[in-house]
């Protein structure tokens, strides 16, 4: 791999190869970029992937159905809600299962809360990598209570396991309720104090603004999805263009990038598009608490699970964009094929196209601003 | 797990621990370097007696070994420095960040410090087969020279400090330069890219911030007419309105231009390239483990101590006890060989002065470090050279201004003394009103629990 | 760039602003409480009381309501669990559990085993700190081959399984065992074509989980 990498990489003595990773505090996770630098401007930055991959999506074709529900969490454990979500929908589309209203709102609680948690994470770790390690503290206490509310809810705090086929594995605990709004009341404070001490801090705005910048239609021919693709002026968000369970009930607000601070499609757009989004991903919460129904929170499954052969593919909007499942059955209690399509890794795929004229630590801020997690590349 | 130590089973066996604990820490957090700092005090005129009876051969001798006394003293007393500077920064930053920091090792954890130097010096000392075998040895030595040197120029009290130099600043600036050429060599000698990214950032940086650093210490050397650390001192007064840095406005634009100037010498954050963490692993010092390691830590926060220390030196007042002016010393001396013990009490008192004044600038680098992002590699030279020298001149040439505008309406002074100090006065209230509603802001309490 | 003199003085004035804030906010973080748990001896329960019930921690299973349906069994998706079940010698009618092997080891704790069970036998309970010097000791063996225990089985009027405290079964068993206990011998495998070996005369060694006795099933 490395010297297939190296032939692209035009060598011809001047500039220097380094290897950025894969062990690096700042490539969120096992990452190996090749970059051939002139001093501190890159002339190309590739990335080297496949450090983290575990064989997830053979997996899925040996242990069945419902045992494949903790798999997913670890395809993305920073967002693990969503990768449960696309897979229960994937099959519950092969099934023909409608589940019940009480279990599409309580998907919805669970997965804006750990939206909410992954973009803690994800902007926490991106003002750490430029410097500042404050925030990222700040942001990782509030994460912190996330994962309280959500190891109240369903006993794990990283890898949930938390929704099954045809609905959610526990109904919301005593007291979930009003803990989960005093949190968010708190929360909603937080951002502001958040956006005071970092966000627009001159140093940090000066870092950000107008450095790689990613135009939209180059995003769209990527295949960047979600924030990324949203701070690059591209308005397109599954919760509210291709709806799926109970987010058509829901008012919320899809933020886009316009170069809040400098270009449009800058890294700043991609930072400050996650913070909007928290914002809105508490709104969802308490709307989602205010209007949750009564009723059942899961729906009647057969004990064995085998679809009639088919396929079906379920597209849930993940924190790190557009997670798309794809699931082949073949009639047997075993998956044929179980693919999870992520957002990062498409985010690798443009940080060669970005990364010429970029400083180091400009790469740095790129790779921050993609938020990328190894795990969701290699699977 | 076993423990090292069994944990105490009663309540009162771990009260009486920890009283232990309480008294083991003082011992050497106050014992230590009082007398480290009196084996120099005592070394320094030690070195040119000539005691009867010995050879002129033997007398040079034992003028040597003094020095060589005076100079192992004067590390280890430097060393302890930048440990308890290590165990204040870590104490005030983690409390900035929500959580505890050290508390384990010593009452507080003062300990830590002596802790991870231990487990630094046991650790296995790597030499990379393709580094320079001379030089990536050597480099630490430099740094370390250019670390302890500063130290026998530092005034710590009124009759503190270990060598009176006429040239006081200028030597403190000139010999903390040796530290960027160990940064350098380290960062060559290692043969490893990271290392020499680190090494040639920090070359830029610290040459860069020199220029700056440089003009902004002249403005203070201008006021008080000498270079003489002790002079520069006892030309201010006790007092925030008889300081260099509120007597003169221009004296304030040099206190910011040289605070800013002195972190990038310092490679501190904001400008902490050569050794980003997320960038370079850990920049010109990758390579180094062990106690060559140890050394470029302890040198990073001495110089803290020192960048401190020289800032309180030039702007603050220095040791000038309130109350106590130089006729005060005068009079407490006395007469006698050996002063009385009211002229030991003001010494420490003007000790005691020194350190506080000092802990509170360094609580100022602390708080910056932690609270600002990292600039890029040409944001830090366009800060340098587009805004801080054009500052750094202007408020030299103001100041040239200023002292003939001195020389002929004197009472200036004192006028734009008390006015500055009212000015920081207001300042400082609506700063500390915003900082506590800040609490109030998100929900918070003040809690000043959980230690 | 700035370029002029009024984008120069803006520069220089946002930064000023930008940093009053953030400076503050950081001075104010010193008077409010940090978050540390100060684990494992400055808290005010141990960690493993505060935890919320539902928390998914090492495995406990009550043998006394084990109807050895065996749906834990097949419900783990990394097979951690070996289960054999013979009838007893005594009273055909009767089926006794030899081995009851979780391999918490394996276990990702994802509660997959706990929503089959019809008796509610086997829960996470909220036990984390069961670290062990030897990777062996963390096969729970909740059933002796040499005493194993009948079914349960349920009566036709239950209401209620009675099932022991949660935790109540694990937590003396984590606290007789010594940190660095040493590890179960393994027999070696029996080679092909010969009888098997007379079991020695002392408690047989534990058999390695869970391949041997049980029916051959394709492991992960």
């Amino acid at each position: 791999m490395e010297r297939l990498i190296l032939r692209r990489l035009s060598a011809d003595g001047e500039e220097m190869i380094l290897n950025f990773g894969p062990q690096h505090p700042s490539t969120h996770g096992v990452i190996n970029f090749m970059v051939e630098t002139d001093g501190e401007v890159i002339r190309k930055a590739i990335p080297e992937v496949g450090y983290l991959h575990r064989s997830i999506e053979k997996i899925g074709e040996k242990v069945g159905y419902p045992g494949f529900m903790p798999f997913t969490d670890r395809v993305d454990y920073v967002a693990a809600m969503f990768a449960n979500e696309g897979y229960a929908i994937a099959v519950e589309r092969l099934l023909k299962l409608e589940i019940p209203p009480r279990a599409r709102w309580l998907r919805a609680i669970s997965c804006e809360l750990c939206r909410i948690a992954s973009h803690l994470i994800a902007v926490g770790t991106m003002t750490m990598d430029i410097g500042a390690f404050t925030p990222m503290l700040h942001g990782v206490r509030e994460r912190e209570t996330v994962n309280d509310l959500i190891e109240a809810l369903c006993g794990a705090r990283l890898t949930y396991n938390y929704h099954r086929i045809g609905g959610v594995a526990f109904d919301l605990p005593e007291g979930w309720r009003e803990k989960t709004l005093r949190f968010l009341d708190h929360f909603d404070r937080f951002l502001t104090e958040f956006d005071r001490l970092i966000s627009f801090n001159e140093v940090y705005v000066k870092r950000l603004a107008g450095v790689a910048v990613i135009p939209a239609p180059l995003a769209i021919d990527y295949g960047l999805v979600g924030p990324n693709l949203r701070g690059s002026g591209v308005d397109f968000d599954l919760r509210r263009d291709l709806p799926y369970g109970a987010y058509p009930h829901f008012h919320f607000e899809v933020p886009v990038g316009k170069g809040f601070q400098g270009t449009t499609g800058d890294c700043f757009d991609r930072y400050y598009v996650r913070c909007l989004e928290m914002k809105e991903s508490s709104k969802i919460v308490r709307q989602a608490l205010d209007t949750l129904p009564e009723g059942e929170f899961m729906a009647k499954v057969p004990r064995r699970i085998k679809p009639e052969p088919g396929e079906a593919l379920s597209r849930v909007e993940s924190a790190r964009g557009e997670m798309a499942y794809y699931v082949v059955s073949d009639g047997t209690e075993n998956a044929w094929r179980v693919r999870a399509r992520t957002g990062s890794f498409t985010a690798m795929g443009i940080v060669e196209a970005v990364s010429p004229g970029l400083m180091v630590a400009d790469l740095v801020a790129l790779i921050a601003s993609l938020d990328v997690v190894a795990p969701e590349i290699d699977r | 797990m076993t423990e090292a130590l069994p944990l105490p089973k009663t309540a009162s066996a771990a009260r009486r621990r920890a009283r232990r604990v309480l008294a083991l820490t003082l011992a050497v957090g106050l014992g230590l370097p009082s007398a480290l700092f009196g084996a120099v005090l005592v070394l320094s005129p030690l070195r040119h007696l000539a005691p009867p009876g010995l050879s002129p051969g033997s007398v040079f001798l034992f003028r040597a070994l003094c020095l060589l006394l005076l100079a192992v003293v004067l590390v280890t007393f430097g060393a302890v420095i930048s440990g308890m500077t290590v165990w204040w920064e870590m104490r005030v930053s983690s409390r900035m960040q929500s959580r505890v920091g050290y508390n384990r090792v010593g009452a507080a954890g003062f300990l830590q410090w002596v802790a991870d130097a231990v487990k630094l010096i046991l650790k296995e000392d790597l030499v990379p087969k393709d580094a320079d075998a001379v030089l990536f040895r050597a480099a630490p030595y430099f740094v370390i020279v250019g670390f302890a040197l500063t130290f026998v120029a530092l005034p710590f009290g009124e009759s503190l400090i270990a060598a009176d130099l006429d040239v006081g600043i200028f030597y403190l600036l000139s010999v903390s330069a040796l530290v960027v050429v160990g940064i350098l060599v380290a960062g060559w000698s290692s043969n490893s890219k990271w290392s020499l990214f680190g090494g040639m950032r920090s070359a830029a940086q610290v040459i860069s911030y020199e220029i700056p650093a440089g003009l902004a210490a002249m403005v203070p050397v201008l006021m008080a007419g000498t270079l003489s650390m002790q002079g520069i001192i006892r030309s201010q007064g006790a007092w925030p309105w008889q300081w260099i840095l509120l007597t003169n406005p221009f004296a304030l634009l040099a206190f910011l231009v040289f605070f800013v100037a002195q972190l990038a010498e310092g490679n501190r954050t904001p400008f902490d390239l050569p050794e980003a963490e997320s960038e370079l692993v850990a920049g010109y010092v990758s390579e180094y483990s062990a106690f060559r390691f140890a050394i470029f830590f302890l040198v990073e926060y001495g110089n803290l101590w020192v960048m401190s220390a020289v800032a309180v030196t030039l702007f603050l007042g220095g040791w000038q006890v309130p109350f106590a002016g130089p006729a005060a010393f005068e009079a407490a001396r006395g007469v006698a060989t050996l002063p009385g013990p009211l002229w030991w009490a003001l010494e420490i008192l003007s000790l005691l002065v020194f350190v506080a004044k000092t802990v509170l600038v360094m609580n100022l680098i602390i708080w910056v470090r932690w609270t600002l992002p990292r600039i890029r590699v040409d944001q830090m030279m366009s800060l340098c050279w587009k805004y801080l020298v054009p500052f750094a001149f202007a408020a030299f040439v103001g100041t040239l201004l200023w002292q003939i505008l001195l020389a002929r309406v004197p009472w200036v002074a004192s006028l734009t003394g008390a006015v500055l100090t009212l000015g920081g006065a207001v300042t400082a209230y609506f700063f500390l009103r915003l900082t506590y509603r800040n609490i109030a802001a998100v929900g918070d309490r003040v809690d000043l629990s959980n230690w | 760039m700035p370029e002029t003199v009024r984008a120069y003085a803006l520069a220089v004035g946002t930064t000023v602003r930008s940093f009053w804030h953030g400076l503050s906010i950081t001075l104010s973080y010193l008077l409010r409480r940090p978050m540390t748990v100060q684990y494992p001896d400055r808290t005010a329960l141990p960690v493993r009381e505060m935890l919320p019930p539902r928390y998914r921690g090492f495995l406990e299973v009550d043998v006394s309501i084990c109807t050895g349906c065996q749906a834990c069994e097949r419900a783990c998706p990394i097979d951690c669990i070996a289960m054999v079940l013979e009838k007893d010698p005594q009273n055909p009618k009767q089926r006794l559990v030899t081995q009851f092997d979780i391999d918490e080891a394996k276990c990702m704790f994802c509660g997959l085993c706990v929503e089959p069970c019809p008796t509610g036998s086997i829960q996470h309970t909220q036990e984390f700190e069961a670290s062990t010097r030897h990777l062996r000791n963390l096969t729970f063996r909740w059933s002796d081959p040499l005493k194993p225990w009948p079914v349960y089985k349920v009566p036709k009027d239950a209401t209620y399984y009675p099932r022991a405290l949660l935790g109540a079964i694990l937590r003396p068993m984590l606290e007789a065992r010594a940190w660095d206990a040493p590890p179960p011998e393994f027999l070696p495998p029996e080679p092909e074509g010969k009888p098997a070996p007379a079991a020695p005369a002392k408690a047989a060694p534990p058999l390695p989980a869970p391949a041997s006795a049980a029916p051959p099933k394709p492991g992960p």
